[in-house]
């Protein structure tokens, strides 16, 4: 990353920060208080499970509201202020500016995801179980739903490269279901068996973003030890198909008329 | 403009908004009542299908099954010891929650449990209480608890010894098992339904078993048991005061006048036994105690 895309993602950062973006963590830190007491009451020798399901779930669904919200607002709120001209008259190429922004959002889901697992470890504290060895696969967990923010953020950009956010949010969110049901989608077309339908889902298939790996919230749960080569693969799969994404966004953006 | 009226909006807002929400929690109690005559049996459940709820739930699916689980335990604690209560959703509930997260031996364990209670304590049904242990089972093939709580059901409710012995047989082939599923076993086979044997398992899964409520019930159940014990011994006794005075005793004390006894046998929560009309010993009509089925 150049120094100038560095500066825009500390500005980016920044401004997040002075939007009280981060506030949620109150929220989470509430549901978790919230989780850890109540859980033992209304429920029969779940105590662990759920504050890990709910721990992990909402710092899945959190990160994604706000990689799909804020993502969808970084370069249409910079044209709107008009900030974005008097930047781009700087020395600083388009698709700089745009990695900047998208390294700036990443900083702030990474810092905010940061806060909530140590809310989560204070819970399962709290609930009276010390940590085991296997602990390490909630902490895996927490790291394959942040690659999957980082697929989403660079979603979100791209759309919002030649869209309003609203319709930029819809197309985000829709690209996620998609690529929840990405295997549904091969699967379907395995039981037509039409060998045409069956090649455009297959086709289907690998061009959606695949977000059926990253979820590992069960198994984490349940004390499962995660292997290496799965963080091997998903780390991979989400910096290649990161990286797709925001090499199209460059192209769109470049191309785009700001006057 | 006065400082006073200024904050007349502030004040307006300080007083207006506890009233409101007063009035709107009022209102919503009334509909409440109105609501609830109208709840129908069935309710809790409107997407019976577990993969499709898997599907739905769009990655969440091991926290939809927590909630699942939950709801099954606030259906059967909000209906447990009601006599006219049905506990029609209780098995699609847990079939959802074990659906949703395969794992989650607690819904097979309890959740049978649940089912397999007489009425009122619950729904009285030891066949889908066996059908859901079996999943759980299938699912995790290497929790010697779930054979455990499959042998007890075998035993204890449907009287099916053959099976109850295979079950802890198969269940002792676990690694993690504890030695005494290989006792269960044998002992089944070989006395499949004295008070000993039925003790020894009871015990088994009181041990194999933290959660207070299933220990209580347990806890219940040795009882009863003891008091089995306890009324077969009176009942020998009886039958040696008989063959010694030629007549029944007028009561329990008399056997101990007689010297039969030490003194007065009380069950294990402190109630004397009686004499019934039969002849027989029985439980104090005081004792919350309640003999097994």
């Amino acid at each position: 990353m150049s120094a100038a895309s560095a500066a825009v993602a500390i500005n980016t950062f920044r401004e997040a920060v002075r939007d009280r973006v981060l506030y949620n963590l109150v929220v989470f830190a509430l549901l978790m208080i919230g989780a850890a007491v109540l859980v033992g009451q209304v429920s029969i020798g779940i105590d662990r499970l759920v504050i890990v399901n709910l721990g992990l779930s909402a710092i899945s669904a959190i990160g994604l509201v706000m990689a799909v919200f804020i993502g969808v607002g970084l370069v249409y709120k910079e044209i709107e202020k008009r900030t974005l001209y008097s930047l781009l008259a700087r020395p600083i190429r388009r698709s700089e500016f745009l990695v900047g922004k998208y390294a700036g959002l990443l900083l702030t889901l990474l810092v905010n995801t940061a806060f909530m697992t140590l809310a989560l470890a204070a819970a399962l504290y709290y609930v009276g179980r010390p940590f085991v060895a296997s602990d390490v696969s909630i902490l895996v967990a927490v790291y394959f739903i942040l690659l999957e923010l980082a697929l989403v953020t660079a979603l979100a950009l791209f759309f919002s490269c030649f869209s309003s956010p609203m319709l930029s949010a819809l197309l985000t969110l829709a690209m996620y279901v998609t690529g929840v049901f990405s295997s549904d989608i091969r699967e379907f077309g395995a039981l037509t068996h039409r060998p045409t339908i069956e090649f455009v889902a297959r086709v289907l298939y690998y061009l959606v973003p695949n977000f059926h790996d990253f979820n590992q919230i069960g198994r984490a749960a349940h004390g499962d030890r995660l292997p290496l080569s799965l963080v091997g693969q998903n780390t991979a799969y989400a910096a290649l198909y990161a990286s797709v994404v925001l090499l199209a966004a460059s192209a769109v953006f470049s191309r785009r008329n700001l006057k | 403009m006065r400082p006073a009226t200024r904050n007349r909006p502030g004040w307006a807002a300080a007083l207006g908004i506890p009233l409101l929400l007063a009035a709107a929690g009022l209102l919503q109690q009334r509909i409440d009542a109105r609501t609830r005559s109208e709840a129908l049996e069935g309710q809790e459940v409107l997407i019976t299908s577990g993969p499709l709820l898997k599907k739905l739930s769009l990655g969440y699916d091991s926290l939809l099954a927590d909630i699942y689980w939950t709801r099954a335990v606030q259906y059967y604690g909000s209906r447990i010891g009601e006599r006219t209560a049905t506990f029609d959703s209780l098995a699609p509930l847990l079939n959802i929650a074990t659906t949703l997260d395969p794992r989650l031996v607690v819904a097979y364990r309890f959740g049978a449990v649940f089912l397999s209670e007489p009425k009122p304590l619950g729904a009285g049904r030891n066949d889908l209480a066996v059908d859901l242990v079996k999943r759980g089972i299938r699912a995790n093939p290497n929790e010697w608890r779930l054979y455990n709580d499959l042998g007890f059901l075998y035993y204890w409710r449907l009287k099916d010894y053959a099976d109850a012995s295979a079950t802890y047989l198969a269940g002792s082939e676990i690694p993690q098992a504890p030695i005494f599923m290989k006792l269960m076993a044998a002992r089944i086979a070989e006395k499949g339904g004295s008070i000993e044997t039925s003790r020894l398992i009871l015990s088994g899964l009181y041990e194999s078993t933290k959660d207070p409520a299933v220990r209580k019930a347990l806890l219940r159940q040795l009882r009863a048991l003891k008091a089995e014990e306890d009324t077969q011994h009176l009942d020998q006794t009886l039958g040696v005061f008989r063959q010694r005075f030629g007549r029944d005793p007028d009561s329990i004390r008399e056997l101990v006048t007689a010297g039969l006894l030490p003194g007065v046998p009380v069950d294990p929560l402190g109630f004397p036994y009686v004499i019934g009309r039969d002849g027989r010993s029985h439980l104090n009509p005081a004792s919350p105690i309640k003999p097994p089925k």
